[in-house]
C-alpha cells in the first residue's frame, strides 16, 4: 500500500498539480489569444524589465555579503563553549520566525525619517538623519539591513552545522606546528567549511531573488522604483495592470535565471560531495 | 580562552541578541501605547500602558474573522500536507524506485521558483473553478511549498531510524502499515511535531497568495494587517497590536520547538 501511496500516488499527484500549470499557462498564451513571442520581445526590451533585475541583483549581492560575513562571525562564536550558548542561539533565530509583513512595518516604522527610533538614536550621538526609505540610493541598503536582520540566523544555523562536523585532528596539528589562529582559520575552517558556504549561498541566493513581502510592506518597492525588484515588477504586472500573459512571461523568464542559477550551483555541491 | 575574550564573546552575543530582539520588542511597546504617544520624539519609554489599540482591532472590524481564516487555513494545510508528506516521505527513505532520486530533487523545484509565478496560474484557474475568495483555495496553494518541506524534512528524520526496528517488527508478523504506524511514528514523534511547527508558521505567515487569492470574505491576518495601510495614513497603534498578536503564538511555538526544528531544516538544507 505504502509502496503504492508513495511510488505511484504521490508523484502522479504531483505532475497532476505540475501539469495543472502547464495548462494554465498554455490557456493564457495560446487559449485566449496566441501571440507567440510578443510578451517575451516587449520584456526584453523594457528598460523597466532590465532595471529590475539589476535591484535583484544587487540586493542578492549586499544581502549575501552582509549576512555572510556577520553569519560567519556569529557561526564561530556560538562553536565556542560558552554558558548561555542555547539562549543565544534559540533568540537569535526568532526574526526568522516572524511574518515577513509585520518585520516590513516594524521596519518602516524604525526607518521613518522624522520620527523614527534609528534617526532619534543617530540623532542623540550626534549623526543627522539618514533618509532610510526615501531616498533612491539609499533605500536599497535598508533593504539590504532588514534581510540581513531577518535571516543572517539562518547562515548562522547553516555554517555552525558546518563548523561542529569539521574533525579536531587537522585544528591541533596546525597548533602544534604553530599555526596563527588566522591561519588556522583561512588555511583550514574555511576550505573544509566549503560545502556549507555553497549550501547557505544557494539558499540564500533562492530566498533572496524571490523576495516580496518585506519589500511590498517596507517600501512598495519606491521610491520612484529604486526597490522594485523583480517579484514586485511582475505582480504590478500581473496584479496591478492585469495583464496575465505579459506577467506570465515574466514568470517564466525569472524561472530560467533561477534554475540556471540553481542548477550551476548545485553541480558544484554534488562535486564537491563526490571528492570528499 | 583568556578571560577578556570571553568577555568579549559575551559582549557581542549580548549585543546580538538585543539587536535580534528589539524591533520585535519595540512592537509590542507601540501596542500598548496610547495613540497620541505613538511617535512621540524623544520617544516615550514610560507610559500608561492601554488596551485601546487592540479593542479597536477585535471589537467590531472584521479581524476576528481573519483569525478564524488564518486558524482554518494553516491547520488544514498542515494536516494534509502531515499526512500526504510523511506517507511520500517514509516511500523516499525507505525504498529505493525507479526515479526516487530524481523525484526527491524535483521536489526542491517549488522552493526553488518564485511563489509570484506559481500564483499567476493558481489564480486563474481557481477563478475558472469560482473558488477565489475561499478558504480551500488557500489551503489547496499552501501544498505546493508544505509538501515537499514536509517529505524533505521526514525523510531526514526516518532516515535516522534504524531500519532493524520495522524489519523485526515485521517479522514478529506486522505489516508494514503497523510498522510505520506502530514503531517509525512514536519514534519520529518530535520531528513530525518540529515538521508540523516549521509548516504552521510558514502558512500563518504566508501573505502573497493570500494577498492575491483571497478577497473580503476569506482574508487572512497578514493581509488584513497590510490594509491598515490606506491612502490616507498608516494606522500604526493597531498595526502594532496585529502583528503582537501574529507574532507571539510564532514566538512562543519556536522557542519550545526550536531544537528539532533547527536540527531538520539544517539537515534538510544540507542534504539538499
Amino acid at each position: 500500500m505504502i509502496i503504492l501511496a508513495g511510488a505511484l500516488g504521490y508523484p502522479l499527484l504531483y505532475s497532476f498539480w505540475l501539469s495543472f500549470h502547464d495548462w494554465s499557462m498554455l490557456t493564457f498564451r495560446q487559449g485566449v489569444n496566441f501571440i507567440g513571442l510578443a510578451n517575451y520581445a516587449r520584456l526584453f526590451a523594457e528598460p523597466n524589465f532590465w532595471r529590475s533585475l539589476g535591484v535583484t541583483f544587487t540586493f542578492m549581492t549586499g544581502a549575501f555579503v552582509v549576512e555572510f560575513v556577520l553569519g560567519m562571525l556569529l557561526a564561530l562564536l556560538l562553536n565556542q563553549e560558552l554558558k548561555l550558548r542555547g539562549l543565544f542561539r534559540a533568540t537569535i533565530f526568532l526574526p526568522m520566525m516572524a511574518a515577513n509583513v509585520v518585520i516590513g512595518l516594524v521596519w518602516r516604522m524604525l526607518f521613518n525619517y522624522d520620527a523614527g527610533l534609528i534617526n532619534y538614536l543617530l540623532g542623540t550621538i550626534g549623526i543627522k538623519p539618514v533618509e532610510w526609505l526615501s531616498n533612491t540610493d539609499i533605500a536599497i541598503w535598508s533593504l539590504v539591513l532588514v534581510d540581513a536582520w531577518n535571516t543572517t540566523s539562518f547562515v548562522v544555523l547553516i555554517l555552525l552545522a558546518g563548523l561542529q562536523a569539521i574533525p579536531d585532528e587537522p585544528m591541533e596539528a596546525a597548533m602544534i606546528d604553530g599555526a596563527s589562529r588566522w591561519q588556522r582559520f583561512t588555511r583550514i575552517v574555511l576550505p573544509l567549511l566549503r560545502p556549507a558556504i555553497l549550501v547557505a549561498l544557494v539558499w540564500r541566493m533562492i530566498d533572496t531573488f524571490r523576495i516580496f513581502d518585506v519589500v511590498f510592506t517596507l517600501t512598495g518597492g519606491g521610491p520612484a522604483n529604486a526597490t522594485e525588484v523583480i517579484s514586485i515588477f511582475a505582480y504590478r504586472a500581473g496584479f496591478g495592470k492585469f495583464e496575465l500573459g505579459y506577467a506570465s512571461a515574466i514568470s517564466y523568464t525569472m524561472i530560467g535565471i533561477m534554475l540556471v542559477i540553481a542548477g550551476v550551483l548545485f553541480r558544484r555541491i554534488n562535486r564537491m560531495e563526490q571528492l570528499y | 580562552m583568556r578571560r577578556g575574550e570571553r568577555g568579549l564573546y559575551y559582549v557581542v552575543l549580548s549585543l546580538t541578541v538585543l539587536g535580534s530582539l528589539f524591533p520585535l520588542l519595540w512592537l509590542l511597546l507601540t501596542s500598548i501605547k496610547p495613540k497620541a504617544l505613538t511617535f512621540a520624539i524623544p520617544p516615550a519609554w514610560v507610559f500608561t500602558p492601554t488596551l485601546e489599540n487592540y479593542r479597536q482591532v477585535f471589537v467590531g472590524g472584521p479581524f476576528p474573522k481573519y483569525f478564524a481564516n488564518s486558524l482554518l487555513v494553516s491547520l488544514c494545510t498542515v494536516v494534509i500536507a502531515l499526512l500526504a508528506g510523511t506517507l511520500a516521505a517514509y516511500a523516499f527513505a525507505r525504498f529505493r524506485f525507479r526515479g526516487s532520486r530524481v523525484l526527491q530533487v524535483l521536489l526542491l523545484i517549488p522552493q526553488i521558483i518564485p511563489p509570484i509565478t506559481i500564483i499567476i496560474p493558481l489564480f486563474a484557474i481557481f477563478r475558472s473553478v469560482n473558488l477565489n475568495d475561499s478558504p480551500l483555495s488557500l489551503i489547496i496553494s499552501y501544498q505546493t511549498f508544505t509538501i515537499p518541506l514536509v517529505i524533505w524534512m521526514m525523510a531526514g528524520f526516518i532516515r535516522d531510524i534504524p531500519i532493524e526496528l520495522e524489519e523485526s517488527a515485521m517479522i514478529d508478523g506486522a505489516s508494514r502499515w503497523q510498522a510505520l504506524w506502530r514503531v517509525v511514528l512514536p519514534l519520529v514523534m518530535p520531528g513530525l511535531a518540529a515538521t508540523a511547527v516549521l509548516c504552521l508558521v510558514y502558512c500563518w505567515n504566508e501573505f502573497l497568495y493570500a494577498l492575491i487569492l483571497t478577497g473580503r470574505d476569506s482574508r487572512t491576518v497578514p493581509v488584513g494587517i497590510s490594509s491598515f495601510i490606506t491612502n490616507r495614513d498608516i494606522l500604526w497603534g493597531r498595526i502594532a497590536a496585529a502583528g503582537t498578536v501574529v507574532l507571539l503564538p510564532v514566538m512562543l511555538f519556536a522557542l519550545a520547538a526550536q531544537r528539532h526544528m533547527v536540527r531538520g531544516l539544517s539537515k534538510g538544507a544540507i542534504k539538499g
